[in-house]
């Protein structure tokens, strides 16, 4: 026997009491449910798949007589009179070939829902359309008895369905666990002590809401929206099929955060997001926003039909856009009319064809057997276009931030030289050497003579009048030889510095005009640089520190751009017939002298003309002009050669630029320099790709029969709404767009627009949806446990100007949020799940924020908002079956090892386990509710993963050096606060103080034990401290970061 | 039709249960035998971990786990187990046209299609004189305890969306996998262990990418989603203390969590704290028992040799194939080996060698193994890939290939020595002989030998009662002893 019966008679007959069957019947309450789930399947909107004539899900159908196979008339439904409904007669028989559901049938029905059926059609059988397909009503909140305990409309509506059960609501919590529960709510961080401080003792009237304004108003709270929005339209950095390669997608999420944030109109968040492109002069915060049609999985798969996947693309599409907006499961009926809801396959291909304009491929790559011109030299390390090249405003901070940091140390290198004299010296002598490169040069670039190019087996160099070196193919060689140089270039240069090499590479008149030498524009060189000392024969290699393009390269690793190439430089083809440079950083800077020459070798086949420069002024990762200060100064010391004649500034400025040319002072700051210097680079002037929707021609949607792609015969559709919600639209001639797609589900009549969202947010802060199956508003969905609040809120909604902010206020400023949320065992027949809402649902933290809350009470957190995706530590080797490319995992080894978890990097195939463990959702298909598990694998991350070891160490150095005590009562304490925003009890703190003793006595006599803790994590611990202190007070801090009070919000 | 918040329900209730049943409380004692009656006893066992929705088969189990050996990239199947003497008349000329008319091809879109002959023999093997290739010697050996099935045919031509078909029964991302429905149907007998364990390995040319999503549960809870053990630093992730905590150390901590977790729950008369409080306990015990099921240095060398590992713990196949059968031995109800390494476009008569050469020793021994402890009898052992590879030659290789391809079977209720099905004279499509074997089919068979009906084992979501086998399956009951 299946479980399933048995846990229905369970559930309802052993612990819950069986209502008694109502009065008078509703069909939306009490009918629609056992109709759907037992019949529809069969007698429903499906028609191709009912094997006989009764139709029960349209009441005109069911009530009209027909004639059956056997010649008989029957009726469905005679209402008012059970006995001579077909239906009653079926569903009461005691022969198996005639009783219905078939006993073999997977939804029986229970005697009470037999009994529900027989009144019903006593009562007269009426239908009503299903709830969620006709608009919210307006309705006015309930009075209730305890008026006393209304905070806000909400409340009515929750007290009613409780006064009328008998049932009391709950108190309302403590302050600390109120203030605790909605921080972590609003902003997925838990309070600081001086915010937990203040909103206990603020006894002015108001203080709660004061705490809720603020919360609102953190750019945190976007942070938090952000997350179940992007499981809901699967938000990922990988493509999904396959290879799973990158994808370049995270300003999309920093436009969610931001427009939670900046409580944008839902309305206009959704159209942006669905048409953000068909504005009226799209900004490119409107373009970002259109990355919502792009979150589909893709695939590069060698052998892929690009039809096949165009075809699930268009499916994967629709499935988000019902699933996201209208709360229904429409992919349902890709192979059939739906089973339940009257959604058809004509509908589905016709909603999937509002997306057939979105610019893209089936397969993104170009095979011989599937050519793709668009894409032609893509490998499986390239993005996936269409991108734009958007400003990010993280990045913007950081490359500042970085130029900061990287002033400053050169500034400090600066300030320990100007204190030695023989530092001054060779300062002086530094800028005599090379005062004519300075003073002579606007920029500091000196063009070396070329002397003696040459090319090699396929390829002839031309030495130009202007310095430049042309490079032809030798007719009839062979040119994709792997032995190739190319050229070798030798320049001839006059004594004094080198930093870096520049390359200009310009187009070649002579040849196809640009600047390389075959169809695509595109060269690629890998120069490698050597120097020979007079009268040396052979030349000494010389490291370069990464190549720094004025042009976006063509090269990509895991579909990033480099940015400061290790050797090899692919040019982009659109820029094929611009002049662009590339300035080579050298590892280490080389003095010349007279007769020394730098040599050149471009290892390249197919650039077409270039020219070679050097300069004595390093760390520039573009060019720029010399400042005026800078050649005075250089003029001043040439001149006179003496420090005193320069001021004070000049001194600095030349000192700088002979460190930033040289390296020498201090040889680890320099190193340090060059890391940043990349990292600047890598900001891209704070710019950042991300996929978009571009319009293009629509592609031809049919209607593909049982979802088969390859059959081409099914009729050709337009874009349209399904036919049962649209209201009679005006015809016009004009082809629908996605912008008329979000105009019909914004429409104020579109029923499910509004419920859907509300069902969601009510979902996130009490635990359930007002209708449970929040992903499903359908048939089979669930009726709402408290239909009018859910109408009442939707009309608040849309009539508030889809104001999102003022809605979240409303449902945590109700009384009902505000309730103490200890358990109430008396209720646990009567509500088993809480839905009346007698108590606040306590709710385990999702994923991102079970990781946050340790992160921000140790102290480590980046409060940094927006940004791209961050690598968090991450097992060894877990990437290992990816391939095309092959994926090596380099886990943050800077501050953004502590972004928050909305930031984590997404591998759809391979979720990072933490995320995974605590029921992130892959992202592959829209998740509109996470489940809830609780399994070993959540303790052994929170035991031993890396990230809460050393989350542990940063909390008790907290404990220790914040507190005002050095008692042990006194850490606890504010360990306590930190954690759980509350002090510890009495037998909590005896407990943990002789726990505490135990781990000191075991850390004393290990040493050894004491060193590796550690080193768990980057984070230095304070050398100051005891380390066996430390140690011990760890594991307490280790004991707070598992306790299951620390992922509850209570 | 069992929903997310009946499953909840269930579990509060078994939790309920083992809680009232702990204190001794008799007021339910009706509600108990009530229950008994129903559900499966063990359900009632004190912290028990999940024992599944299915209190007692639709019919007679013969299987209790499956291990799973997913060749990854697609094995040739006119190469291994379906000899073709008319491919091989035929090698290098065209490919008849009757065959491949309107077929949906992989790489081989828009090319001239020509045979492509088989390089190495088959022989007739053991009492049921079975025909295997001379590739895989030691599979030759086990002939008459497997069933060799070759009209299996799939529905995906590419590697993605094959392997989520083959495991999921289904393409659409988010559907459970086999492993996932086994364990949500029956639990796991496994103490301490888990019940569905994925294990990877690779070698034979093109490194076929998996995903995680293959051993996903999909829209089931999370905890029945399968495990992958890392061939690579701890077998399962987190399992090992961290650096600097010493066993009692760690102990002292779980023991202090769970103090801390009892003042709490008296407080806020949370149920849930009860579960995690189990759940730590099982995470304890996990950290030693993981570590001692991985080491393989407790095998005689023997057993070492008759699989074929050259090193404990070297990731490769065939230790995977012995941590396979200790996970077995321990109770895991699914546990699914994946070698990456055959997918083979070019360069076949090489990498299917080696590939050949990987898995053929382990594969083997892992059925004798399990036959001499007795344990093959109730141990499903299904041996396959995604899809085939095409009779046509693709230069040096063969392409994809989804109307024909051969798996093996044994154990579990299967019946041994036997092939089933057939296909045409190229190999190139299975024949409609009544012993066609669909993806589908295969899963609807699977279940079977568990004693599940495919059709009522099913989960509600998004208004939908979803099962393994979407609207299809037949059990092929001419392969069940």
């Amino acid at each position: 026997m299946l479980l399933s019966t048995a846990l229905l008679a369970l559930a309802s007959d052993v612990f819950a009491t069986t209502p008694p069957v109502p009065e008078t019947i509703d069909f939306n309450r009490d009918v629609r449910r056992l109709l759907s789930n037992s019949c529809f399947k069969c007698h429903g909107p499906d028609a191709a798949n009912n094997q006989s004539e009764l139709r029960l899900d349209l009441r005109e159908l069911a009530i009209k007589p027909h004639v059956n196979k056997a010649g008989r008339t029957i009726t469905g439904i005679v209402p008012g009179k059970p006995e001579e409904s077909e239906v009653w007669r079926r569903l009461s028989s005691d022969d198996p070939l005639k009783v219905m559901p078939p006993p073999d049938a997977l939804h029986q029905v229970t005697v009470r829902d037999r009994a529900i059926i027989k009144r019903w059609i006593e009562q007269g059988a009426e239908y009503q359309p299903h709830w969620a397909y006709l608009p919210p009503q307006r309705v006015t909140p309930p009075a209730v008895k305890s008026a006393a305990r209304v905070r806000n409309p909400i409340d009515n509506f929750i007290l009613r369905k409780l006064e009328e059960r008998g049932i009391d609501p709950s108190p309302e919590a403590d302050r600390a666990t109120l203030v605790r529960r909605v921080s972590l709510d609003l902003t997925g961080l838990p309070p600081t002590p001086g915010e937990l401080a203040t909103f206990i003792a603020d006894d002015q009237p108001g203080a709660y809401e004061r705490l809720i304004d603020r919360l609102l108003s953190s750019p945190h709270y976007g942070e938090r929206m952000t997350v179940p929005w992007l499981d809901v339209v699967r938000f990922s950095d990988s493509v999904g099929f396959h290879g799973d390669q990158r994808q370049n997608i995270f300003p999309y999420r920093d436009y969610v955060i931001e427009a939670f944030n900046d409580n944008k109109p839902y309305d206009e968040f959704v159209r942006e997001q669905l048409a953000g492109d068909l504005l009226p002069n799209p900004t490119p915060e409107q373009f970002v926003a259109t990355g919502f049609n792009r979150l589909n999985l893709m695939t590069r798969e060698g052998g892929a039909q690009p039809k096949e996947y165009l075809a699930k693309s268009a499916a994967d599409r629709v499935r988000a856009v019902s699933t996201t907006f209208l709360g229904s499961t429409v992919g349902c009926a890709e192979c059939h009319d739906h089973k339940y809801d009257p959604f058809t396959t004509r509908d589905f291909y016709s909603l999937a064809a509002y997306f057939a304009d979105v610019k893209q491929w089936g397969v993104y790559s170009d095979y011989q057997y599937t050519p793709n011109p668009d894409l032609k030299g893509f490998n499986n390390d390239f993005p996936f276009p269409p991108e734009i090249d958007v400003e990010n405003a993280y990045l913007q901070r950081r490359q500042a931030r970085l130029e900061r940091e990287q002033a400053a140390r050169i500034d400090a290198v600066v300030e320990r030289m100007l204190a030695h004299q023989s530092e001054q010296t060779k300062v002086l002598s530094w800028a005599s050497k090379n005062s004519a490169s300075l003073v002579d040069t606007s920029d500091g670039w000196r063009r070396p003579e070329a002397v003696k190019p040459i090319g090699d087996d396929w390829t002839a160099v031309e030495l130009k009048t202007d310095g430049s070196v042309r490079l032809m193919d030798i007719e009839g060689s062979k040119k994709r030889e792997k032995t190739k140089t190319g050229a070798v270039i030798e320049l001839e240069i006059s004594a004094g510095h080198v930093a870096a090499l520049r390359m200009d590479v310009m187009p070649d008149p002579k040849g196809n005009g640009t600047v390389a030498r075959n169809d695509l524009g595109s060269f690629t060189v890998s120069p490698a640089l050597a120097v020979r000392r007079s009268g040396q024969s052979d030349a000494e290699p010389l490291d370069l520190a990464g190549g720094f393009a004025d042009r976006d390269s063509w090269t990509f690793t895991n579909a990033y751009l480099e940015t400061s190439l290790e050797g090899r430089w692919r040019s982009n083809p659109a820029y094929a017939k611009e002049q662009q440079s590339i300035i080579y950083q050298l590892r280490s800077p080389l003095e010349l002298h007279e007769g020394d020459r730098l040599v050149v070798t471009l290892n390249t086949s197919d650039l077409a003309r270039v020219r070679l420069l050097t300069s004595p002024l390093g760390l520039r990762w573009r060019a720029e002009p010399i400042s005026r200060e800078l050649v005075d100064a250089v003029k001043a010391a040439d001149a006179m050669g003496s420090v005193q004649t320069l001021s004070n500034s000049q001194w600095k400025r030349l000192a700088a630029a002979y460190f930033a040319g040289t390296g020498e002072a201090d040889s680890e700051a320099y190193s340090d320099a060059l890391a940043t210097l990349r990292e600047i680079a890598a900001c891209r002037e704070g710019r950042a790709f991300t996929m978009v929707t571009r319009a293009a021609e629509p592609m031809e949607t049919r209607v593909l029969a049982r979802g088969n792609w390859q059959d081409e015969t099914g009729a050709i559709v337009l874009p349209a709404p399904p036919a049962f919600l649209a209201e009679a639209t005006a015809t016009t001639d004009r082809r629908a767009t996605r912008l008329d797609l979000a105009d019909w589900i914004l429409a104020p009549e579109n029923p499910l627009t509004a419920r859907t969202m509300v069902n969601r947010l009510w979902h996130q802060f009490f635990g359930t949806g007002l209708s449970a199956v929040v992903d499903d508003l359908g048939l089979q969905g669930e009726y709402p446990s408290h239909p009018e609040l859910l109408d009442w809120l939707s009309v608040q909604f849309v009539e508030s100007g889809w104001d999102v902010k003022a809605l979240v206020k409303l449902m945590v400023t109700s009384a009902t949020y505000r309730q103490s949320s200890v358990g109430r065992p008396e209720l646990r027949d009567v509500d088993p799940n809480n839905r009346l809402l007698a108590s606040h649902p306590a709710r385990r933290l999702e994923a991102e924020f079970v990781r946050d809350n340790a992160l921000f009470a140790a102290g480590l957190l980046d409060a940094e908002i927006g940004g791209p995706s961050a690598y968090p530590y991450q097992p060894e080797g877990y990437y290992v079956s990816l391939n095309f490319p092959k994926r090596d995992y380099e886990a943050a080894t800077d501050d953004r090892q502590y972004r928050r978890g909305v930031y984590s990097h997404w591998q759809r195939t391979f979720m990072h386990p933490m995320l995974a463990n605590f029921d992130a959702p892959s992202r592959e298909e829209c998740t509109a509710a996470r489940t809830v598990s609780n399994t070993p694998q959540q303790a052994l991350t929170l035991l031993n993963d890396p990230t809460f070891v050393e989350a542990a160490r940063a909390l008790a150095e907290r404990a220790i050096k914040e507190s005002v005590a050095t008692d042990f009562t006194t850490r606890l304490n504010h360990a306590f606060t930190l954690v759980l925003a509350r002090p510890p009890t009495d037998t909590e703190a005896t407990g943990l103080e002789s726990f505490y003793a135990t781990q000191l006595a075991t850390y004393r006599d290990t040493p050894a034990d004491v060193a590796r803790l550690a080193t768990v994590g980057l984070y230095q611990s304070d050398t100051a401290l005891d380390p066996v202190e430390l140690a011990a007070w760890t594991q307490v801090a280790r004991v707070l970061l598992n306790l299951n009070e620390t992922l509850v919000r209570y | 039709m069992i929903t997310p918040t009946d499953l909840q329900n269930f579990e509060n209730q078994q939790r309920a249960w083992s809680r009232r049943t702990f204190l001794g409380k008799s007021a339910q004692a009706i509600g108990t035998l009530a229950l008994g009656s129903i559900l499966n006893p063990r359900l009632l066992a004190g912290d028990d971990p999940w024992r599944g929705v299915l209190a007692s088969p639709h019919f007679y189990p013969k299987a209790k786990r499956v291990v799973h050996l997913c060749m990854a990239g697609g094995p040739s199947h006119v190469d291994l187990f379906d000899p073709k003497p008319l491919l091989n008349r035929l090698d290098g000329r065209a490919f008849p046209e009757s065959f491949t008319k309107g077929e949906q091809l992989a790489q081989l879109q828009g090319t001239e299609l020509l045979a492509r002959g088989v390089k190495t023999g088959f022989r007739r093997c053991g009492l049921s004189g079975q025909m295997i290739s001379d590739l895989l010697p030691n599979i030759q050996t086990i002939a008459d305890d497997i069933c060799i099935v070759r009209s299996m045919h799939t529905e995906q031509i590419n590697h993605d969306p094959a392997h989520a078909f083959m495991n999921a029964g289904s393409i659409n991302k988010g559907r459970p996998s086999m492993g996932s429905w086994l364990l949500y149907g029956l639990g796991s007998e496994a103490e301490n262990l888990p019940g569905y364990v994925v294990l990877v390995s690779e070698g034979g040319g093109g490194a076929q990418p998996i995903s995680a999503r293959q051993w996903s549960a999909g829209f089931l809870p999370s905890k029945f989603q399968g495990v992958q053990f890392q061939s690579r630093g701890a077998p399962v992730h987190y399992v090992g203390n961290p650096d600097g905590v010493c066993q009692s150390t760690q102990r002292q901590v779980i023991d202090e969590v769970a103090r801390l977790n009892g003042l709490q729950a008296e407080r806020s008369l949370d149920p849930e704290i009860e579960t995690r409080v189990s759940q730590y306990e099982l995470a304890f015990k996990m950290q030693t028992s993981v570590p001692e099921l991985a080491d393989l240095s407790q095998e005689p060398q023997s057993m070492l040799d008759l699989y074929g590992v050259k090193e404990a713990g070297d990731g490769s196949f065939a230790a995977n194939c012995l941590l396979a059968r200790r996970l077995l031995e321990r109770g895991s109800r699914f546990v699914q080996l994946y070698h990456r390494g055959w997918d083979h476009h070019s360069n076949l008569d090489n990498n299917i060698q080696v590939a050949s050469g990987l898995v053929d020793q382990a594969s083997a021994a892992l059925v004798k193994d399990l036959k001499q402890r007795g344990m093959l009898e109730d141990t499903l052992v299904i041996w396959g890939g995604e899809f085939g590879r095409t009779p046509m030659g693709q230069g040096t290789g063969r392409d994809h290939h989804i109307n024909a391809f051969s798996v093996w079977m044994a154990g579990g209720g299967i019946r041994p020595g036997m092939t089933y099905g057939s296909t045409d004279d190229m190999g190139y499509r299975y024949l409609k002989d009544g012993q066609e074997m669909h993806v589908h089919d295969l899963h609807a068979t699977m279940l079977a030998c568990f004693g599940i009906d495919h059709k009522r084992l099913t989960y509600r979501y998004q208004g939908r009662d979803f099962r393994l086998t979407d609207v299809h399956g037949k059990v092929a009951r001419g392969i069940l002893a």
